[in-house]
């Protein structure tokens, strides 16, 4: 089996295809503490792909409560369970098994199938804490005592994806040209290996087609420059969907490597599986750092005081950034501070928007002496 | 790993060794006519020839231990067609392919090449052979109106699918492009549709099967007393695509593959003879 190099856990391992990086990779940056489930992305998702016939339950996009929400359920659990044998990092280098480590005789990687029940309640869990909170209580310092996070969830078009080392068929493929995992419906037999095999659990079998389908990454938009729909319709605005290099090819100004790369504010789902997940999370800063190490590796120290030094405005840049979040529907490549203003650039250099870091505003006092009246409707 | 491909290595030749061996089995000639139906009383007419069945353990996904031991085989022909009738026993009748759960299925497999020396491992580059796929589900089809939702659940409650029309029905009301969307592209609504549980696959090697454009072999299957009695027909030669070196008065090979799906079984997961059977086809008296 060839060997392949995640930098994610900073280790090879051995997949069953030869390494090959995309000429760009697909990614998308959430920050998890803006997000309120409101679940306006997973409506655009669903009433663009998956309003059909068998696709009732299939849920492309989903956001959950963590930690007890959960879509199909128990999945990250049931992830947990599957590389037990102790999930083992030593500094920035994973030492456990990934999920091909974890492989049962027989098989390509450690799986684990769904029941149909498992898919039936997308919205379990929704907004229930960590444990219960005694009446009176005041959370005032971080992590909080009692804690839940909204974790929003697509398909993460994995740079070693499971599915694609799954499929017995060989209808699975990721394309070159950006990265997206595609499943096709023409050679797909439904056989599940790639819904057993996915350890975010985003290939869903649709028993009316009898094929398995999956987040497509709305390649039409991205093929044109536009941002998935997930991300366009997020009124939190906490999503940017770019592409991501490699660590040997790190360009500063693209907004995905900025982030990922050189603050590492944005962390993979479970880098654990080796999979080289590209949907990555600005961890919430109230959650207890075990639980967001767990999910999120080792680099959640980091991730959450270099976010914290931006709350205190001590990282211009990246504030600056992050309101290119959700400001427009095309995919920037690159983007610049220039004074109180963040721009944004298409591929070719063109500017395509300019934000004010702070928007205009006028203050009015609640008393006006010039007139001497007091106004009663000013927030 | 290394020790179940030696044991395997050693049983795929002690298998091909048994080759030799193996009883040949005889398409016997029939003018009357090939009956789709298993229960047939002209089925009595050709002889039986056994199947002795290995879990699949040369690549991944496998099925480490086999969920059908043996399958019964027998052959018919009437000069222009070949018909396989399958009989194995199967307790469990799993006539439906949905969310985790999965059809039983039988397949015939000849080598385009009438040699033995084809891989057995679904061929090889270069070296096609031809598959006949029976399945439940598809049968389930046919006997008793489309898997559509309805029929999977028949307490589910939905309110509106856009673009389509009201009584929502796969796949009558689907004739839409919108609809043709939602279930994967008009190739796939096609191959959902044929009036057939056959299909006809080619492949050259493990992961190479694909489906022929021309799909036109017939198949029945009935589960009685605890056992799937099938029958596959196909014409030797098919028109406007590619056929196997066969027909009347040859002599060509054949091996089976049975899925059971309470066992897992699908795709790889399989039980299959890991030996070429002569397949002796009787020419017209």
């Amino acid at each position: 089996m060839p060997t392949v190099y995640n930098w994610q856990i900073r280790r090879e391992l051995d997949y069953p295809y030869e390494h090959e990086r995309p000429r760009k990779q697909f990614a998308m940056v959430m920050d998890l503490n803006k997000c309120i489930a409101c679940q306006t992305c997973t409506i655009a998702c669903k009433t663009t792909w998956t309003p059909g016939r068998g696709q009732e339950y299939m849920l492309w996009n989903n956001v959950e409560t963590k930690p007890y929400g959960f879509y199909p359920l128990g999945w990250d659990v049931k992830l947990m369970e599957l590389l037990r044998d102790g999930q083992k990092w030593v500094d920035a280098t994973y030492e456990g098994p990934t999920l091909f480590d974890a492989a049962p005789e027989g098989d390509t990687l450690a799986k684990w199938m769904p029941d149909e029940y498992d898919w039936a309640f997308p919205n379990v869990g929704e907004d229930e804490v960590s444990e219960p909170v005694e009446v009176g209580t005041v959370m005032d310092h971080l992590p909080h005592l009692a804690w839940m996070f909204y974790l929003p969830r697509i398909c993460n078009h994995c740079t070693y994806p499971a599915c694609v080392a799954a499929c017995p068929r060989k209808a699975i493929y990721k394309r070159p040209e950006d990265g997206i995992v595609l499943i096709d419906p023409e050679r797909c037999e439904g056989y599940q290996e790639c819904v057993a095999a996915c350890p975010y659990k985003k290939s869903i079998f649709n028993a009316v087609a009898r094929i398995s389908q999956k987040c497509i990454g709305c390649f039409p938009k991205v093929e044109n420059g536009y941002q998935p729909q997930c991300v366009t319709t997020c009124i939190g605005r906490i999503r940017l969907q770019g592409f991501i290099s490699p660590p040997d090819r790190i360009r500063p100004d693209n907004p995905i490597d900025f982030l990922v790369h050189v603050k590492k504010v944005a962390l993979p789902l479970y880098p654990q599986t080796g999979l080289e997940p590209n949907v990555y999370y600005i961890p919430p800063i109230h959650v207890p750092r075990s639980f967001l190490r767990q999910m999120f590796g080792p680099g959640v120290d980091h991730a959450l005081r270099t976010y914290e030094r931006m709350r205190r405005g001590e990282e211009p840049e990246l504030q600056g950034l992050l309101h290119l979040f959700g400001s427009t529907e095309r995919i920037s490549h690159s983007f610049r501070v220039v004074g109180d203003e963040v721009i944004g650039f298409d591929e070719h250099g063109r500017e395509i928007v300019r934000v004010p870091l702070v928007e205009p505003y006028q203050e009015r006092p609640h008393e006006d002496p010039e007139l001497d009246v007091v106004r009663q409707d000013i927030p | 790993m290394a020790s179940r491909m030696l044991a395997l290595a050693l049983a795929t030749l002690l298998a091909s060794g048994s080759a030799l061996a193996q009883e040949a089995l005889r398409a016997v000639y029939r003018a009357d006519g090939i009956p789709l139906d298993p229960t047939d009383a002209a089925w009595q007419e050709a002889p039986a020839v056994t199947v002795t069945l290995d879990g699949q353990t040369v690549t991944e996904p496998m099925a480490l231990e086999a969920a059908v031991g043996e399958v019964s085989v027998q052959a018919l022909t009437n000069g222009r067609e070949i018909a396989f009738r399958l009989v194995w026993e199967d307790p469990t009748e799993d006539r439906f392919h949905v969310v985790a759960k999965f059809s039983d299925a039988v397949a015939v497999m000849v080598p385009y090449r009438p040699s033995d020396e084809v891989p057995i491992t679904m061929g090889g580059p270069g070296d096609r052979v031809l598959i006949l796929h029976w399945a439940a589900f598809r049968q389930e089809n046919l006997d008793n109106g489309y898997a559509d939702v309805n029929k999977l659940y028949p307490n589910a409650v939905y309110d509106w699918y856009p673009h389509a029309r009201k009584p929502y029905r796969y796949p009558e009301d689907w004739r839409n492009q919108y609809a043709l969307a939602y279930i994967g592209g008009e190739k796939l609504f096609r191959k959902n549709t044929i009036a057939s549980p056959v299909r006809e696959v080619v492949a050259e090697g493990f992961g190479t099967s694909t489906w022929k454009d021309v799909q036109r072999a017939e198949g029945r299957g009935v589960h009685v007393d605890g056992r799937w009695e099938v029958v596959i027909r196909r014409r030797f030669v098919e028109e406007n695509t590619s056929n196997p070196d066969w027909g009347p008065g040859r002599r060509t090979f054949f091996t089976v593959a049975v899925w059971d799906g309470s066992s897992g079984d699908r795709g790889g997961r399989k039980a299959l003879g890991y030996a070429w059977i002569p397949l002796e086809v009787e020419a017209a008296p």
